[in-house]
């Protein structure tokens, strides 16, 4: 068994990607982790708190962070993406690009870089809420702690400001992609989801209305570490969110759009809930969904939730949403559907709990792998030796997610040795 | 203890939904929707969400007396928008069907009118009797030179045959629409109100099509809706005429746009020229819209065949008259009348008997004062 | 053999420390406190640099073995500053001072040195870490129940390369997966059942080389530690003891006892649960108990028990998709049939709401939102099904010819612990309270039997029902007994393919135990860590405090009442550290010892203050380092010392503290309670109890017992962080100066 053959590929570095990493190499073996993004932590580093604990990601994210520094099995890849991937069980060839990150290790992470930059861009990292420079880092408990220089947007050595500011030599403008070539066991696809396009939902008022936020936006409005410090502050005119309704099953469950049903978002307006009955005592909350999907031990979340007076549940999906241009207040129509009602009500904003894609949707993996009509990975019908977790089959939470990584770390060791 | 209202799943009801155009009732999952993206349905008890229940459930007492579905013009902004590909549109149109089946007696009519194995009948079979009362008329392909389709069918026959056909049509009509009126009144425990208004009400919103206005993705239907019915009525002014001239001011047939006869040809021509374009314009919606709302079904199609049978047979008929072309223009006036018989016969029993109760619906909510803000 | 320690002492200068301290100072400091010459202290730009790192290799070529860094934080730069064979300070000069401290003051200048002085401490008083490695280890692992979670453990453990003992309770493998007609499927599109896997699973099973199958098969007990695991297996009579590393807990689960769902019209002749249904529609024809007719107008109620206060407080989670698969039993068997479904809300997540979809399509299956209020009965024995709020009317009764009822699931671990629970209310009102318990209360079939000092069974969560669930969602296999992971429907209620997924990642987890238990290091959250506890147990007085408190029930007594420690259960958290009195617990690198001189190296000016925050490295430590990474201002009469886990805080630190002329103290720590934070589940907590306490000494020093408080910090709540340790401070300075530092 030589050492080559025992390394196992995982692909994404979000938490199902990591957790397969971490429990594999904890259990002896050589990992190799390739995430696309500049950092590590994937959609969890964009969440406030976790249902139905209500404690923040980056807490268990840091102790995989320390799990990946103090062991001598993993090596890891930002920015890389993989481009082919042949071979069989034990035996894969595997080709990764990575891009360039204009940064190089000898980033101290002091900032100076960002003060420099002249470049703003719409920050991705909370989704559009606000801008960020071109030299950035996604928020200050980012790993690897060392910055990212937007190559897109960077106006490169003709500007050179942040290389000027940067006392470090840590900037190198001309830092050029790059190939690396591989041989692994066994290859664990863990590249995670997007957030469904809420531009495509016309008739709510997706990305039009400027006080309909996605759930993903909403997280970011709450987190500490988000745009507004934390406070939800409604992006029109920044006012204070007081009356809030959250539209559950936006594109899930429904064939024009996503036709499965995205499993976390109950769960996850249901928690927005407390945020603002957290932050404004005398708020107000409303939630139209189809069916309340609370599985298992989550039902007691649900229950506590909604002792709360001031929050209300109706059963009716809303699809009408209409602006106040002058106010900026936001009037949907929905069906109540026990009282046989129609009901048009006006809100400070509005929370669509929109639905998870597969990231596989988007952009393929290399390599025979077959999917469904909605981009799931078909993990039945994989190669030996290739395993998809998480998301990548079906809409799960972040504990099953963690629960399934680690039964195909198991998978992946076995590959692993039979090679 | 034992209370509540006894429910009684029809399954039957439900194949007969599904088999008459719904196939796609199994799909809802009652998310409503289908109610908040109607532009046409009230606030309070709005359709068709509740009515997609009850039948999946096959529960066809709640639609006795049920003017809700007759509300619904179709427009399909619920099935573009339905999540599930329910397509409550196309299931109302099925649901209307079974509901025309509860109140034009008989109600196998229906069935035998609608079924599609047996289409070639229902033209077949007044065709058949046409040609026999044609043939005991004696006017069989006449011998004369000059075209009159007069010489092929004496107005007193036609008028023999059309009018007691379409009084037939009528009089079921009629008798439905009396028991509709009453179960809705039953149903919605409603026992008075301001009929007279609200027939003039009713009237107004017909003529004004301005339900249709708010319908979202299939705006083109009103254009198709408004020619239809404009025409039909410009035809039948025609026909009105056409009868004052005949039989009262004793002007003979055939008419010209150039002389006495101008008002029957303009109006004639500008209804047939109507229904031919908005029999075109419906043909064409439901091609335009089928992935998305389903291509209608055969109980749809039968009355858009039949109207656009009647406007391209009148048609041709009229231009090879002109032409001199006889023996073809003896055969396309031939199923013209066959058509238009149909069309007569049928009425209470295809789909154009929402003439009647839709007509109803529309009033008695108006009547009831459900009606939407 | 201790190795000799040669000192270096490393200054850097960059991100801002050479503008913020005097580094002369700092250095002389350092070289003081690591009794070198301060020309031997060296200082760089960019310590980090390969310039600057060059300077430490070039020492440890020559010798240095035992390093302090005063640089940046431990959480970065670690891969640079790794010197393996030495042992590593990181003293955190760039975030706790730089970053945080008005640059040039004297407070800021203090703290720097304060801090290099307590860096090498550290160094000086720690040493290496060896592992303690047992001999005669075991790397079997043992899967307890034999129905589909167990067998894919066993399966999975044993493609592994490990051997695996499988013990099943009852006569045969299969378990619950075995009573099923057919499956919901498995596959995309979802579209049609399955046939069940449950027969071709137990093949495997039995052919696996390495699956050594007990059936009819109990535990009588399970002695011993990871790697040392005296487990005895009762077979009719007979008993055999094995030796097994680590334990899969996957007994399954039970339908919940439909007797007490009368409301529901259970005990009338056609009222069935589900699992009847599945045995029926194995059998063949769904008929009617009460008189054979095939049954046409079946009615399927969702949550009978689940989602209910009275019963079940939680959902089933698969008896949605499971009805919506009986429903096509009805529907296939004969097609004039009606399945009448009532729920609650339908509940199929994720990918399985293709399932709803499909089997919904279908004119004789039937469905509507209700809260089913009773059952009453109809003539032929047909019955009622009576329910409020429904799509079809606000109050309804709808004709059956059989109800199923869709009964929740009880995981088989709810009894045991039930009764352990009451036992240990019991026991707190004393003897005769705790024998009229066990009277009136049989005691119900234990599942593990551990010889564990803390009970014979894992323990419960607060509020879960008997789920013997993790708390942590990051963390799904935590468990308190180490070595011993659950799966399947004792964590959660789950279906059988997610029971199977489960299954496979508690059988790593076992192998990872029995792998790091090898290798003399911890597991999860230090499943790096080589040290472990190291008791001087000639000063032991047999007071059981460790005992009573580690989380993991790691140390038991033996005959005579004295302490010994099960090392493998060890989790490193040093709670037993923190509660033993004598202080006679001590890592290689932390110890009582080591963090009580660096307390009393501080340097305590007669007029002025100081605070030692003593912050938990998991999420304490990173949040001061993000309030340090946003610039905020920390006040600079702290001292931060990192504590592995609050559990590990020793009140003799009080003292050294207070009677240092210390004038307050911080204990900085996760969230405990119902949903605690602490990733040693009871660390902070038990830190919180024993401060608690502390008023008790300090009364004695006749010192203000507001000098010292807790505060649960969750590690991204850093924007209050400085706030509230001002605010601290500011209470300290209201009370006044420490009177001990007069003296």
């Amino acid at each position: 068994m030589s050492e080559q053959q025992k390394t196992v590929l995982v692909i994404g570095g979000g938490f199902s990607g990591l957790t397969a990493a971490v429990e594999t190499a904890e259990a002896g073996f050589n990992v190799v982790i390739v995430e696309k993004t500049p950092f590590f932590g994937g959609r969890v580093t964009q969440l406030n708190k976790y249902f139905p604990k209500l404690c923040p990601p980056n807490c268990g994210l840091e102790i995989n962070f320390k799990r990946i520094k103090n062991s001598a099995d993993i090596t890891f890849y930002t920015q890389a993406e993989v481009e082919k991937i042949s071979g069989q069980e034990g035996n894969y060839d595997v080709t990764i690009k990575l891009a360039p990150r204009f940064i190089n290790d000898k980033c101290v992470g002091c900032n100076a870089c960002n003060e420099a930059c002249p470049v703003e861009i719409p920050n991705e990292f909370n989704f559009g809420l606000d801008k960020t420079k071109a030299a950035y880092i996604t928020h200050n408990q980012a790993f690897p702690f060392k910055y990212v220089i937007d190559g897109k947007a960077c106006k490169g050595k003709a500007c050179s400001k942040c290389a000027e500011a940067c006392k470090y030599d840590a900037i190198d403008l001309d830092m050029k992609p790059e190939t690396v070539n591989l041989k692994v066991g066994a290859v664990v696809l863990a590249t995670g989801w997007d957030l469904y396009d809420v531009s495509k939902l016309d008739i709510l008022g997706g990305g039009k209305i400027r006080n309909v936020v996605t759930n993903m936006q909403m997280e970011r409005l709450a987190a500490p570490n988000g745009p507004t410090g934390g406070k939800i502050l409604r992006p029109s005119d920044g006012k204070e969110v007081k009356n809030i309704a959250f539209v559950q099953c936006a594109g899930s469950r429904d064939e024009n759009h996503l036709p499965y049903c995205s499993y976390i978002c109950c769960m996850a307006s249901l928690k927005q809930a407390t945020y603002l009955r957290e932050q404004y005592p005398d708020s107000k909350v409303r939630i139209f969904y189809i069916d309340i999907r609370t599985p298992g031990r989550y039902e007691q979340f649900f229950w506590k939730v909604k002792e709360d007076p001031n929050v209300t549940l109706t059963k009716g999906k809303v699809a009408k949403i209409e602006e106040d241009t002058r106010t900026g207040d936001v009037t949907l129509v929905v069906e109540d559907v026990m009282s046989g009602k129609k009901i048009k009500e006006k809100y400070d904003m509005v929370v669509l709990a929109a639905g998870m894609v597969p990231s596989t949707k988007a952009s393929k993996i290399p390599g025979d792998i077959s999917y469904t009509d909605e981009g799931f990975v078909m993990a039945g019908a994989l190669k030996k030796g290739m395993f998809a977790v998480g998301t990548l089959k079906s809409p799960v939470d972040v504990a099953r997610s963690v629960q399934d990584a680690t039964g195909v770390a198991i998978k992946s060791i076995q590959s692993a040795r039979r090679s | 203890m034992a209370d509540g209202t006894v429910i009684k799943p029809d399954l039957d009801f439900v194949k007969g939904v599904i088999d008459g155009g719904g196939e796609s009732l199994k799909k809802c999952y009652q998310c409503a929707t289908c109610t908040v993206v109607c532009n046409v349905t009230p606030d309070q008890n709005p359709f068709p969400r509740k009515e997609m229940v009850w039948a999946q459930w096959g529960l066809k007492e709640k639609f006795m007396g049920n003017p809700d579905v007759w509300l619904c013009h179709q427009c399909n902004d619920c099935t573009v928008y339905c999540p599930r590909g329910a397509k409550p549109g196309e299931v109302l149109g099925a649901i209307r069907k079974q509901s025309i089946k509860q109140y034009s007696a008989p109600a196998f009519l229906v069935n035998l009118v609608n079924n599609k194995a047996l289409s070639w009948l229902i033209f077949l079979v007044p065709a058949v009797l046409l040609g026999v009362i044609l043939s005991a008329d004696g006017a069989f392909f006449p011998a004369e030179e000059e075209i009159k389709f007069s010489f092929f069918a004496s107005t007193l026959t036609i008028q023999l045959v059309f009018v007691p056909a379409l009084t037939f049509g009528f009089a079921v009509g009629i008798m439905g629409v009396m028991k509709f009126w009453a179960d809705m009144k039953k149903a919605a425990r409603v026992t008075s109100g301001n009929l007279g208004g609200s027939i003039s009400a009713t009237a107004t919103e017909i003529l004004s099509h301005i339900k249709f206005k708010s319908c979202g993705v299939s705006a083109d239907r009103f254009t198709a809706h408004f020619l239809v019915l404009y025409s039909f009525i410009a035809l039948g002014i025609a026909t009105g005429i056409g009868v004052l001239y005949i039989d009262i001011l004793h002007i003979e047939s055939p008419f010209s746009l150039t002389g006495t006869g101008f008002p029957v040809k303009i109006f004639g021509a500008v209804g047939a020229a109507g229904l031919l374009l908005g029999a075109f314009l419906m043909m064409s919606n439901r091609f335009k819209n089928a992935e998305k709302v389903g291509s209608g079904s055969y109980f749809d199609w039968l009355l858009i065949t039949i109207i656009g049978v009647i406007a391209v047979s009148g048609i041709l008929s009229w231009l090879t008259r002109i032409a001199g072309l006889a023996p073809v223009a003896y055969s396309v006036y031939f199923i013209h009348l066959v058509f238009v018989l149909s069309l007569f016969v049928y009425l209470p029993y295809s789909k154009l008997a929402h003439l009647f109760y839709r007509s109803a619906a529309i009033c008695f909510i108006k009547y009831s004062g459900r009606e939407k803000r | 053999m201790e190795m000799e320690k040669k000192f270096g002492v490393y200054i850097c200068k960059g991100c801002g420390i050479g503008e913020a301290v005097n580094i002369e100072k700092v250095k002389r400091a350092g070289s003081i406190a690591a009794k070198i010459p301060i020309e031997n202290v060296r200082e760089h730009q960019v310590l980090c640099s390969p310039e600057g790192l060059e300077l430490i290799k070039n020492d440890v070529k020559e010798g240095v073995n035992s390093i302090i860094i005063g640089a940046c934080s431990p959480r970065v730069k670690y891969e640079e500053f790794d010197f393996p064979g030495s042992i590593v300070e990181r003293v955190n000069l760039r975030e706790f001072v730089a970053w945080t401290q008005e640059p040039m003051s004297s407070d800021a200048q203090s703290l720097a040195d304060d801090y290099i002085k307590m860096g090498a401490i550290r160094v000086q008083r720690g040493s290496l870490p060896e592992p303690n490695i047992l001999p005669d280890l075991s790397k079997k692992i043992l899967v307890i129940g034999g129905g589909m979670a167990g067998m894919t453990a066993a399966i999975e453990a044993a493609n592994a390369g490990y051997e695996v003992v499988l013990v099943e309770k009852e006569a045969e493998l299969g378990g619950m997966a075995a009573k099923l007609y057919k499956e919901t499927p498995r596959q995309y599109p979802f579209d049609k059942l399955d046939e069940p896997r449950i027969a071709s699973v137990i093949k495997e099973v039995e052919a696996n080389q390495n699956i050594k199958i007990y059936k009819s098969t109990k535990i009588d007990k399970t002695d011993g530690q990871p790697g040392l695991l005296d487990v005895t297996l009762s077979n009719n009579g007979t008993s055999e003891t094995i030796k097994v590393g680590a334990v899969v807990m996957a007994t399954g689960w039970k339908p919940y006892d439909a007797t007490k769902l009368e409301h529901l019209g259970y005990g009338r002749p056609n009222v069935i649960t589900s699992v009847q249904m599945e045995e029926m529609a194995k059998k063949g024809k769904i008929t009617r108990p009460s008189d054979g007719k095939e049954a046409k107008k079946v009615a399927f109620i969702q949550c009978a028990g689940s989602r209910d206060p009275n019963h079940l407080p939680y959902c089933s989670s698969f008896c949605c998709a499971t009805s919506l698969k009986q429903a096509k039993y009805v529907r296939e068997k004969n097609g004039d049939s009606v399945a009448m479904i009532f729920y609650k809300d339908i509940r199929t997540p994720g990918q399985s709401e293709l399932f709803y979809k499909n089997m919904q399509n279908d004119p004789g299956v039937l469905l509507t939102k209700a809260e089913v209020t009773g059952i009453s009965d109809a003539i032929n024995g047909n019955l009622y099904v009576e329910a409020e709020n429904t799509l079809l009317g606000e109050k309804i009764r709808v004709e059956a010819d059989l109800v199923v009822l869709a009964t929740g699931i009880v995981p088989s671990t709810r009894a045991p612990q039930e009764w352990l629970d009451g036992l240990t209310e019991a026991q707190k009102k004393g003897d005769d309270a705790k024998k009229a318990y066990i009277e009136a209360n049989p005691r119900p079939e234990m599942i593990l039997n551990l010889e564990y000092r803390q009970g014979p069974e894992i323990p419960s969560l607060e509020g879960a029902y008997g789920f013997a669930d993790s708390n942590f969602i990051c963390f799904q296999y935590e468990t308190r007994r180490t070595g011993i992971y659950s799966a399947g429907c004792v964590r959660q209620p789950m279906g059988m393919s997610d029971a199977a997924e489960d299954a496979a990642g508690a059988a790593l987890k076992a192998i990872q135990c029995v792998e790091h238990v090898a290798k003399g290091i911890a597991v999860h959250p230090r499943a790096w860590d080589m040290t472990f506890p190291d008791p001087m147990m000639i000063k032991c007085t047999s007071c059981k405090r460790c005992t009573e408190e580690c989380p993991f029930g790691a140390i038991d007594e033996d005959a005579k009442g004295t302490p010994f420690y099960r090392i493998n259960r060890c989790r490193r958290c040093g709670t037993c550290m923190g509660a033993c009195p004598e202080r006679i617990v001590s890592f290689k690198d932390f110890s009582v010892d080591i963090v009580g001189t660096m307390i009393k190296s501080i340097e305590v000016e007669e007029d002025e203050f100081r605070i030692i925050v003593l912050a938990c490295e998991n999420d304490a430590y990173p949040a001061l380092d993000s309030a340090a990474i946003k610039r905020m201002k920390l006040n600079p009469k702290i001292r931060i010392i990192p504590v592995r886990c609050l559990g590990s805080t020793n009140l003799v630190w009080v003292t050294d503290a207070f009677s240092k002329g210390i004038d307050g103290l911080i204990l900085l720590g996760c969230k405990y309670g119902e949903n605690y934070q602490c990733h040693f589940v009871k660390g902070s907590e038990l830190a919180n109890y024993r401060f608690s306490k502390v008023k008790e000494t300090l009364d004695k020093l006749q010192l203000e017992s507001e000098r010292c408080q807790l505060m649960q910090v969750a590690i991204n709540e850093y924007d209050n962080l400085p706030k509230l340790i001002e605010d601290f401070v500011a209470r300290v300075e209201e009370i006044g100066p420490n009177p001990f530092k007069e003296l």
